[in-house]
């Protein structure tokens, strides 16, 4: 089991980090990591990360030239790109193949795009290899989280973790550390989920101290670590400073 | 594949709109459009809504002449629409009571809202009060600050309003806040979107609860003037104005024209005209007309109407431009300003910033041989008499 999803903003401290960042992040033994493409709307996240994505854009990391500075990158973590519908739709499908063509980016996580609402975009990068995580969040039913599962479905053990994972959002509202998130319900719709598929689980949103990421993990399942991470990142900690104990804490 | 929801989504030939939103929204979306529909189709609702709206909103408003402007302008007849004259003091009041009701019956007792020029924000903190719910309101620091008094009315109807920091202070910013503290209190919370855009339903709500302008206005030309105008025009900035007076005449021979703020330049960041200067493109749960650039990052505005100030056309406005059904232009803040002293000057009516927009097409629309005018006054000015006091030098 992947024991940990971190998640890091491109271009947050800089796109010249970024290479050594990710491979900092493989030799720590990481799977895969989050990236996030820095948006000027933010919607679904919280102050930590919308303070980092303005930072990145204010640096100069628009979606294009983060793409670029991953091109050729081989020494990084499977990537699962972190980002808001418009600036792919801008891009395009087929400008948005090419520029993901030689990075390390394996998946998609589109946080403002629902299954049914871009279908032919949406099916052109699910056959090109990248397909869209499917997101499961607490109002999400049972039964539309089997169809969430379907719509966007689990390619088969021989795939990496990025391209099979569903991610289970473990609380209500924005992404960030906030007050901590209440993990009896965490296990209850686990527990469920697991008994409706058998891709890997990453649960995320409020987890950050070695108690939870250990909790999650009793589960069965990935916990995602984000805001705090950028948080750290921000006030000078190395990313192996920042991971090390959270890597191998265990309940 | 079927995305759960029952009514139509999508606007026009390029199917905007759409319901773009994460996916902690979708079930409260769905729950939303079904309770939206069950009460569409209970007298019980449609009676409460039309005596709320008679005896506390004050409908029907007015369809007043505008002799003495209309002659200065070359018009041979010319109509406002009075929804200055509803309770608040703008047409947002039919579609925030009407949520509000809505919400009610839907067991939530909390209420989010966004506002920009604050109208929206009033009319939903006195429906709020009105109906006993909560209310917490979202506005831009750059909004507050040049929309004072709707700040202290909201607070005065027990509203807690909260100040967004963030980019340019203004509704884009107040917006993504409400749909974040939406996230946080979905359980409990209904989110009243004031204008026709967001991730369906709300373009179709808001834009239902509004076209009782249009199809009152509609009527009172035919009972006033036995026949219909050959223009009827109003302002647009999300598209709640705009479509609640134009919808109800899309069936009619007769220019419908919307007004967007043209602010106080053509590069972008200098206006919040989108039918030109806007691509397509997704923000805040739908596509639209949308004003970004090249990286597809939301794009800075100006205008002096606070309530124009958005950088996307709602989905259906910006479906019904671009196939032909409403034309949309645009206005200068000066020009804005002039149409506003016109107004006063000649009929003794204070109009709001936003229904400026529309006052300034007019003289347009008479060198282009138009006759007969139906224009929405969206609203009155109070709430700007500073920018009026700065900017006209009184």
């Amino acid at each position: 089991m992947n024991p940990l999803l971190p998640f890091l903003m491109a271009g947050d401290p800089s796109l010249e980090a970024l290479p050594g960042l990710l491979a900092e992040a493989k030799a720590l033994g990481l799977e895969a990591i989050e990236l996030g493409l820095p948006h000027s709307d933010p919607i679904a996240d919280g102050p930590v990360l919308q303070t980092a994505a303005q930072r990145a854009i204010a640096r100069g990391a628009t979606p294009l030239r983060v793409l670029e500075a991953l091109a050729g990158i081989t020494e990084s973590p499977d990537i699962i790109l972190f980002t808001y519908l418009n600036p792919l739709l801008q891009l395009g499908a087929e400008r948005l193949l090419s520029l993901l063509g030689p990075t390390p980016v394996k998946a998609l996580l589109v946080v403002d795009l629902p299954f049914g609402e871009e279908v032919g975009f949406e099916a052109q990068l699910r056959s090109a290899g990248y397909p869209m995580v499917p997101l499961l969040a607490p109002t999400t039913t049972l039964e539309r989280a089997r169809q969430i599962l379907s719509e966007r479905p689990d390619p088969g053990p021989a795939a990496p973790f990025a391209q099979r994972f569903a991610y289970v959002v473990a609380r209500l509202g924005v992404t960030g550390t906030g007050q901590g998130t209440d993990l009896q319900p965490v296990a209850q719709r686990v527990g469920d989920l697991k008994g409706l598929s058998e891709r890997p689980l990453a649960v995320g949103f409020g987890l950050s101290d070695l108690k939870s990421l250990a909790a999650i993990r009793a589960l069965g399942a990935t916990p995602v670590i984000g805001s705090a991470l950028v948080q750290e990142l921000a006030g000078g900690r190395s990313l192996s400073e920042a991971l090390s104990e959270r890597l191998v804490a265990d309940a | 594949m079927t995305t759960g929801f029952s009514l139509p989504s999508r606007f026009g030939a390029q199917f905007l709109g759409g319901c773009y939103a994460p996916e902690t929204l979708m079930q409260p979306l769905l729950d939303l459009e079904a309770a939206f529909q069950a009460a569409l189709s209970d007298p019980a609702f449609q009676t409460e809504l039309k005596a709320e709206l008679r005896h506390f909103v004050g409908r029907p408003t007015p369809l007043t002449p505008a002799p003495r402007l209309a002659a200065k302008l070359g018009l041979k007849a010319l109509f406002l629409k009075r929804e200055d004259l509803t309770h608040t003091g703008a047409h947002k009041i039919n579609n925030a009571l009407a949520q509000a009701i809505l919400a009610r019956r839907m067991g939530k007792a909390e209420i989010i809202a966004e506002t920009g020029a604050g109208q929206h924000g009033v009319a939903t903190a006195a429906a709020c009060a009105r109906l006993g719910l909560s209310c917490t309101v979202y506005m831009g620091v750059t909004d507050m600050a040049r929309q004072a008094p709707n700040v202290a009315r909201m607070r005065l109807f027990g509203t807690t309003v909260v100040p967004v920091e963030a980019g340019q202070g203004t509704l884009k910013e107040a917006v993504n806040e409400a749909l974040r503290a939406w996230a946080g209190r979905c359980d409990k919370a209904h989110y009243i979107l004031g204008s026709a855009l967001g991730p369906h339903p709300f373009p179709t709500l808001v834009r239902s609860f509004q076209t009782v302008i249009g199809e009152e206005a509609r009527a009172q030309a035919m009972e006033q003037s036995g026949s219909l105008p050959e223009v009827v025009l109003a302002c647009a900035g999300g598209g709640s104005n705009g479509l609640g007076l134009l919808v109800p005449f899309l069936d009619d021979n007769l220019r419908r024209v919307a007004v967007e703020a043209g602010g106080h330049g053509q590069a972008l960041g200098e206006h919040a005209a989108r039918l030109d200067g806007g691509r397509m493109g997704v923000l805040h749960g739908c596509k639209t007309l949308l004003l970004q650039d090249e990286h597809g990052h939301t794009a800075e505005t100006a205008s002096i109407s606070a309530g124009l100030d958005y950088p996307a056309l709602g989905p259906e406005l910006a479906a019904l431009a671009l196939d032909g059904k409403v034309e949309v232009r645009r206005a200068s803040d000066e020009d804005a300003l002039f149409g506003a002293r016109l107004l006063c000057e000649s009929e003794g009516i204070l109009p709001a910033l936003e229904s400026s927009h529309a006052l300034a097409l007019l003289s347009a629309l008479a060198a282009e041989g138009a006759a007969t005018v139906l224009l929405g006054l969206s609203g009155r000015g109070d709430k700007d008499l500073s920018t009026y006091q700065s900017r006209l030098g009184i």
